[in-house]
């Protein structure tokens, strides 16, 4: 009997450590499920968990802080020392590190970038992410390609002939980090290359693909002759200013292939960011000339890596990624065109 | 268990449902009062979180329509080809005066020079990028900061308490880009306004506090620094809710941030409501408890009464039995059936053991008196033989006179004796019994006493034990005769007061106090000596109960008298 009961406990025993580990959860508090590149990161989260030790749960902050708030004070409660958060409010995460430092908890910030300050607050505090900065940079390396790389001499694509690149820049939310920043360092990218850039509009569509092509639509008949480009702050807003430049006639599938062949066929440059699967495929059948991948894969894969060795208390010189001040894990995009 | 066996019934039972019942009703109202309790403290918990979802969405509105007009104004200004005080100050003034909440609004580059603004007179204040607005927003790109500028505002050199948003923009002077910080400067009274919109409950309040929980707005008056208890409270928590007590008075505090300000706002909620039900819950739990005990014990008293009532009539009864003679009582009780049944069943083993015993008590009479009698009837054969003697020394005498007379007197004397059988007789054949015997000693003992009768012919026809009242008169002759005189034998027999008496006198010698008492031990002694007299009183006894006895009394040398009484049977008058 007594020997059945420690075979029994035993097995107990192997039962709950052996599966313990992959048991142990690490919330991933998404700011809001219907954003789709979140979607679409979050599946990469979980595809690049490759570790046994520990697996995410999501957790749906729907847009509002206040849930966020709650979702991260139940989470604490539980016994992981890792949790994954995506700020619904960059400026109001700092009581949610005063309580993962409350509870010597660590945090992984993605894709939201908390203020250097709040990073501060606490040594246990992570951001992985990509400088937006480098998508526009990135976008005006693109956008440079298109014109032919000499600032002096541009070539076709300079509709007017001028040397002045025209372009109409679809703006993501006004105040948004991203947008005000991908806005401002594209154009001082192209300045700094030695371009000469004349904003014809500044079109704000938040991000939204319907907005965007509302935009698109009313600007068409202002600057439909002498814009050369359009500079999307994001994929979405740049796959809504096609499906407007489709119906106007700015792209042609003479051959009605879904193809646009760029040598033979119409078609008119526009530029996004992100590189959502949607858009790496409109550029693989001509319609959208360049993308900038927010290189979500690789982020995927650092969180992983960074979680594994947070949830096994090991140092970060075995992390792969390089670690800015201890604290920000940059990605770099990668441009597709 | 032992010490429960001299516990009686009742309170054994008593004690046992109450117990059951008390730990029952613990056990279901604590789990009630817990439930309810927990049930009721969450309803009030959401409702409080809603509420403060409800205050902080009010606020974010109020930040978001501020933080619109910031837009629109960043837009419009960096629009311009130079933007300074004359392009921009109708703008600005413009917001300044439609919006209520906007006091000002205006434009500083990045040394701290007022570029636009939208006062059209102000004092510059040469140190404005030391202002936290103006660091917090020069250093950090996209993002507006809502601070509290505490005692004076900006520009102008007023007491009046502002709210100070500020962000980075970018504008152009000459087409040439210049990075600058615009600031709006807010009146603190919409905050009061949503505040007081709000309803919080009795001393329920609202205190807004920043990253540094530093306090910046409180809707309490008691509330007036950081130091006050709602903020130490909310700086503990950070952000969440719990319940706390402020100033005696139950509170739900929640603490969230307002979004897009570095602000948190945490509202104090007055949830008394929780404490009052809890305490009506607990008393109608405890009216519930008492009444059920009270009921239970009722109950209980009532059911163990109907059992153990009868039971202790039954229990008393059965002692009083065991300590007395009153064996023929049937007990009567009422109550539980099966205690009813276990009297009746009590009530036919009496009558069993009553019928028993009567039947050996009749038994023992019958034999007892067939025995006394044996011993009564057995014939003296001294008093044959000598009245025998007596006849032939009279026929020796020839005095047949006398021999007639004496062997008439000796016959009829024992056919009285036997009287066919029956031991009870005419009082009158008795006298004649006694008459035949006096009349033979008289001759034997020749003429040494004389003998008188005295009878009541009313008692001649009631019936007597046999032979009773010769034992008595050989006790007279045999004691009573006198040497010196002749002796006088009296018999008198009479009814008075239900009885009949038989009075058998002598003037012998007499008898001493004294020998009147052995004479009385005797007879009421229980040995099996048996004397004349002792057999008579017996006899009586046996016959007519215990109120027949005898009575002696004796004057000495004068008279000494035997009286015997029975009563009367009830049938014979």
């Amino acid at each position: 009997m007594k020997k059945f009961l420690i075979v029994l406990m035993s097995l107990m025993l192997f039962a709950l450590t052996g599966c313990g580990d992959k048991d142990y959860e690490i919330p991933l508090i998404i700011y809001d499920f219907e954003d789709l590149y979140m979607q679409d990161f979050e599946d990469l989260i979980y595809l690049g968990d490759n570790y046994s030790e520990f697996h995410f749960v999501s957790y749906d902050s729907k847009n509002s802080q206040i849930i966020q708030n709650e979702i991260v004070s139940d989470v604490l409660l539980n016994d992981s020392n890792v949790i994954v958060v995506n700020p619904v409010d960059r400026l109001g995460v700092y009581p949610l590190i005063a309580k993962a430092k409350e509870n010597n908890i660590s945090i992984i910030f993605i894709n939201r970038e908390p203020i250097k300050e709040d990073l501060l607050l606490y040594d246990k505090l992570y951001y992985v992410g990509a400088k937006p900065e480098q998508s526009a940079e990135y976008q005006a390396d693109i956008i440079i390609n298109l014109f032919g790389g000499n600032p002096y001499a541009l070539n076709e694509f300079d509709l007017n002939d001028d040397n002045v690149i025209q372009c109409v820049i679809l703006k993501g939310e006004p105040g948004h980090q991203d947008a005000e920043i991908r806005t401002e360092m594209v154009i001082e990218e192209l300045h700094n290359a030695g371009f000469e850039v004349e904003i014809l509009t500044v079109e704000e569509a938040y991000f939204s693909q319907d907005l965007a092509s509302q935009k698109m639509r009313d600007l068409l008949p202002l600057y439909g002759e002498s814009m050369e480009i359009v500079i999307a702050n994001n994929d979405a807003m740049a796959i809504g200013a096609i499906n407007v430049l489709i119906e106007e006639g700015f792209f042609v599938d003479e051959n009605l292939d879904g193809i646009i062949d760029r040598a033979t066929e119409v078609w008119f440059p526009v530029v996004g960011i992100d590189g959502l699967p949607i858009a790496v495929e409109l550029i693989e059948k001509g319609y959208l000339y360049g993308t900038v991948l927010n290189d979500s894969e690789t982020m995927a894969q650092a969180i992983n890596e960074l979680a594994y060795l947070l949830v096994r208390g090991l140092g970060m010189n075995d992390f792969s990624f390089v670690i800015e001040d201890n604290k920000y894990i940059w990605i770099d995009y990668k441009k597709i065109y | 268990m032992k010490p429960f066996r001299n516990v009686s019934i009742d309170k054994k039972l008593s004690l046992v449902v109450i117990l059951l019942v008390f730990s029952a009703l613990l056990f279901s109202s604590g789990f009630i009062y817990f439930r309810t309790y927990k049930a009721f403290e969450s309803v009030v918990e959401d409702n409080s979180k809603e509420i403060n979802k409800q205050i902080i969405l009010n606020y974010e509105s109020h930040f978001e329509e501020i933080r619109e007009t910031g837009r629109y104004i960043e837009i419009e200004t960096s629009k311009l080809e130079t933007a300074n005080q004359t392009n921009l100050y109708s703008l600005y003034n413009s917001f300044a005066t439609l919006n209520a909440d906007i006091i000002s609004i205006s434009l500083v580059d990045d040394t701290g020079h007022v570029q636009a603004t939208s006062y059209s007179s102000y004092v510059q204040n040469s140190y404005l990028t030391e202002h936290e607005w103006f660091i917090k927003a020069i250093e950090n790109e996209g993002v507006y900061f809502f601070l509290i500028s505490p005692n004076k505002k900006v520009f102008l050199n007023t007491n009046e308490e502002v709210i100070n948003a500020s962000k980075r923009i970018e504008y152009y002077i000459d087409g040439v880009e210049q990075v600058g910080v615009l600031l709006i400067e807010l009146s603190t009274l919409k905050i009061d306004t949503i505040s007081k919109q709000s309803n919080l409950g009795e001393d329920g309040h609202i205190i807004i506090f920043n990253d540094q929980d530093e306090l910046i707005y409180s809707s309490d008056s008691n509330c007036i620094d950081s130091t006050c208890l709602s903020n130490v409270l909310a700086r503990d928590l950070i952000i969440g809710g719990k319940f706390v007590e402020i100033n005696g008075t139950d509170m739900y505090m929640s603490i969230n941030t307002i979004h897009g300000t570095r602000w948190r706002i945490a509202t104090f909620i007055n949830v008394e409501i929780i404490s009052s039900s809890q305490f009506t819950l607990s008393m109608l739990l405890f009216y519930v408890f008492i009444t059920t005990i009270i009921l239970s014990i009722i109950g209980t008293s009532i059911l163990t009464k109907q059992i153990t009532k009868p039971l202790n009539q039954l229990k008393t009864h059965m002692l009083e039995i065991q300590n007395s003679d009153h064996l023929y009582r049937e007990v009567d009780i009422k109550g539980q059936k099966e205690v009813v049944i276990l009297a009746q069943a009590y009530n036919d083993m009496i009558k069993e053991i009553r019928r028993l015993l009567d039947r050996l008590v009749e038994e023992q009479n019958e034999k007892r008196k067939t025995e006394l009698i044996a011993l009564q009837t057995q014939i003296n054969p001294h008093f044959l033989y000598n009245t025998l003697d007596s006849i032939v020394w009279l026929a020796e005498q020839k005095d047949n006179e006398h021999v007639i007379e004496m062997v008439i007197a000796l016959s009829r004397f024992f056919r009285i004796s036997i009287s066919r059988g029956k031991d009870v007789i005419p009082i009158e054949k008795e006298l004649q019994h006694a008459q035949y015997y006096i009349q033979i000693q008289q001759i034997r003992y020749s003429n040494k006493f004389d003998y008188t009768f005295d009878i009541d012919e009313s008692i001649l026809e009631y019936e007597v034990v046999k032979l009773i009242l010769q034992p008595l008169i050989e006790n007279a002759i045999q004691h009573g005769i006198h040497e010196e005189y002749k002796g006088q034998i009296h018999i008198k027999a009479y009814q008075e007061n239900g009885f009949v008496n038989f009075e058998v006198s002598n003037n012998g010698y007499g008898l001493t106090k004294q020998k009147i008492e052995e004479i009385y031990e005797k007879i009421a002694s229980d040995n099996h000596e048996s004397v004349g007299l002792k057999n008579v009183v017996q006899r009586l006894k046996l016959y007519y109960g215990p109120t027949a006895d005898i009575e002696i009394t004796s004057e000495l040398d004068k008279n000494t008298t035997f009286k015997i009484y029975y009563p009367i049977l009830k049938g014979e008058i």
